[in-house]
């Protein structure tokens, strides 16, 4: 099978600051991954870790300062035309067309920049108004469409020109869950599977990635941690066991996690507080040893509100590589200075 | 792409643009009525000041003592000038606030060729703001505009809208890198206002006559006003039309360059997105 997209060593930097102190800091440090044509590959990470400028180099509205991406055997940079025409771009949220133009004109306006136009256009446009289920709304403007809806068309503005190759930057964000799973089928079932296409997904959902992706790029503070299939990256987690402790009244909740992690085999800890309740995570080879230990010192500073112990996640295997939940902000800064 | 095919991108793009116009008519209706109330404040000043709507002195400097038709002009010159500035120039701020900017610049099209549509939009959208313009100058002020007069105005109109518009591309440029541009139009605005004859006659001052060469407007308003006002044949303006067209061809390729230039550094830059 060939490589429909290499990237290779590319580094984006953007200068960061006011006047004298500007300084250079690293979206993309590095990244270096290939894909296979017609597989479905994903992109994980928190927020702030890169995906979204890497997918935007990768669809050249951004130049990057080093390294090369190549996109069905062509560079990008030097044949930027003939690549644009196999990608085609979704991007997260509603604002991404012309809400005062229908479904329909929105599709034959921008049909008409990939230099489709007359029955050919017609015909594409019929077709996937019927195959995402829009027909009934496709001469409705687009300002009374739900999200979903929305998000649908612009996936049809994606396959107007029948790309080879999909980039789908965060496409479940925000959308209710009956969409987000008719969008997950689809990009699996009919996009991947039937149609054979090459896609890149970019997530910070894990599940999502986990149900999806063939192969994941774990992506932390702009650097290509692993790339590995689910299986593969749960398999190698030396740990099994993840123990959860939703708790409240946590008063120091730094120096509740260095006493846990200094018990027996603890691997790792971390938590994170919503509206006064503590999750903690504890990943180890096995929770039950440690149990009443945990239980005890939890006790000391607050009230447990229940206790789980699960087998690890993308989740966890991602905590344990780059010690970052998936769901913190990591877009702090982050200087160009070289490890 | 071929010809053909960017020359259906810049009527797609021309629909586009002026659908979503006609989705907000009361904007259209606005300007269509906005210059003229511009206008009425210096007409009303004109004639408290000379006691009518002719003056001597106006005459000595322009060849006509009307001066309601002479501003009349150049508020409907202007209109296209303007309209050009911040429809062409403002576009692609527009698309950035609606988040399709992004879809456009990640086509194989080249975003010149979507100025270029927007260009014919704003033109079409200007001309009617203009016909109004005069229908409602003929109809109320009683200004007689002769239609055997337009087909020679027109050719001045589009010889300097060209030049204007590709000013506009260069300007759109500017609008992707540095997002906010509404400072720097109104200056241009008052520049115009200040050094061409849009309401005055440049000759009232050293200054203002100097700095007026420099400017495509100050030779289109002179010959347009020479055609209409002074009866002149457009053949005997072909000196105009000559700096019209080097101008023309000056700022097209300038426009065009300076945008190519300025949009491979917002995608250095990354801020395409941004608003």
């Amino acid at each position: 099978m060939s490589v429909a997209i290499e990237v290779k060593d590319v580094v984006k930097k953007f200068r960061r600051g006011r006047r004298l102190k500007k300084r250079d800091i690293f979206a993309v440090d590095k990244a270096t991954f290939d894909i296979e044509e017609g597989e479905l590959f994903g992109l994980l990470g928190p927020n702030g870790a890169g995906k979204t400028t890497l997918v935007r180099c990768l669809a050249t509205l951004l130049i990057q300062d080093e390294g090369t991406i190549k996109i069905m055997g062509k560079d990008i940079y030097s044949n930027s035309l003939y690549c644009r025409r196999q990608i085609g771009l979704v991007t997260s949220g509603e604002r991404t067309l012309y809400w005062k133009l229908s479904g329909r004109d929105n599709l034959k306006f921008f049909a008409a920049l990939y230099g489709l136009d007359g029955k050919e256009r017609d015909m594409r446009i019929e077709y996937l108004m019927e195959l995402l289920d829009l027909k009934d709304v496709q001469n409705e403007r687009i300002e009374k469409y739900s999200s979903g809806m929305k998000q649908k068309i612009s996936l049809a503005r994606a396959l107007l020109h029948d790309p080879k190759v999909l980039l789908l930057d965060e496409p479940t964000l925000g959308l209710d869950p009956q969409f987000s799973r008719f969008l997950r089928n689809f990009i699996k079932n009919s996009l991947n599977k039937e149609q054979k296409k090459t896609i890149l997904l970019t997530t910070h959902y894990m599940d999502e990635a986990d149900e999806l992706c063939e192969r994941i790029a774990f992506i932390n503070r702009g650097k290509i941690v692993d790339v590995k299939t689910p299986y593969e990256y749960k398999r190698d987690l030396p740990h099994t066991e993840v123990l959860e402790l939703r708790c409240s009244g946590i008063q120091n909740c730094d120096e509740l996690l260095k006493q846990l992690q200094s018990l027996n085999s603890v691997e790792k800890t971390t938590a994170n507080s919503v509206d006064h309740v503590t999750n903690i995570k504890i990943i180890l080879p096995r929770a039950e040893p440690i149990l009443s230990d945990t239980i005890e010192l939890v006790r000391k500073q607050g009230k447990i509100l229940g206790i789980n112990v699960e087998q690890p996640t993308l989740e966890d295997v991602f905590i344990y590589v780059t010690g970052t939940r998936l769901s913190e902000d990591t877009a702090e800064e982050r200087p160009a200075t070289k490890d | 792409m071929t010809f053909k095919n960017n020359l259906k991108i810049i009527l797609a793009e021309n629909k586009k643009t002026i659908d979503i116009a006609l989705s907000y008519p009361i904007f259209l209706v606005f300007w269509g009525i906005a210059p003229l109330l511009w206008l009425l404040p210096f007409v009303f000043q004109g004639k408290a000041l000379v006691g009518g709507m002719s003056s001597a002195s106006f005459k000595a400097l322009t060849g006509s003592a009307n001066f309601l038709p002479f501003i009349l002009i150049g508020t409907m010159v202007s209109t296209y000038i303007f309209s050009g500035l911040w429809g062409v120039g403002n576009s692609l701020r527009e698309e950035t606030y609606w988040g399709t900017l992004e879809y456009i610049i990640a086509s194989p099209t080249n975003p010149v060729v979507v100025l270029l549509g927007k260009t014919l939009a704003e033109f079409i959208l200007a001309s009617a703001n203009v016909t109004i313009q005069a229908l409602i100058a003929t109809f109320f002020l009683g200004v007689n505009l002769t239609l055997a007069k337009i087909f020679p105005v027109m050719v001045i109109v589009l010889l300097l809208l060209i030049g204007f518009y590709g000013f506009a591309i260069a300007f759109a440029g500017f609008t992707l890198l540095i997002k906010e541009v509404h400072g720097y139009v109104h200056s241009l605005e008052w520049v115009f206002y200040l050094f061409s004859p849009i309401r005055y006659p440049v000759e009232v001052s050293s200054i203002t006559k100097t700095l007026s060469a420099l400017i495509p407007l100050t030779y289109a308003l002179v010959a347009i006003r020479g055609i209409i006002l002074l009866n002149k044949h457009i053949v005997n303006l072909w000196q105009t039309m000559l700096i019209l067209i080097g101008m023309d061809i000056v700022l097209i390729i300038g426009g065009y360059l300076l945008f190519q230039y300025l949009e491979r550094k917002t995608r250095q830059a990354g801020t395409i997105s941004q608003y």
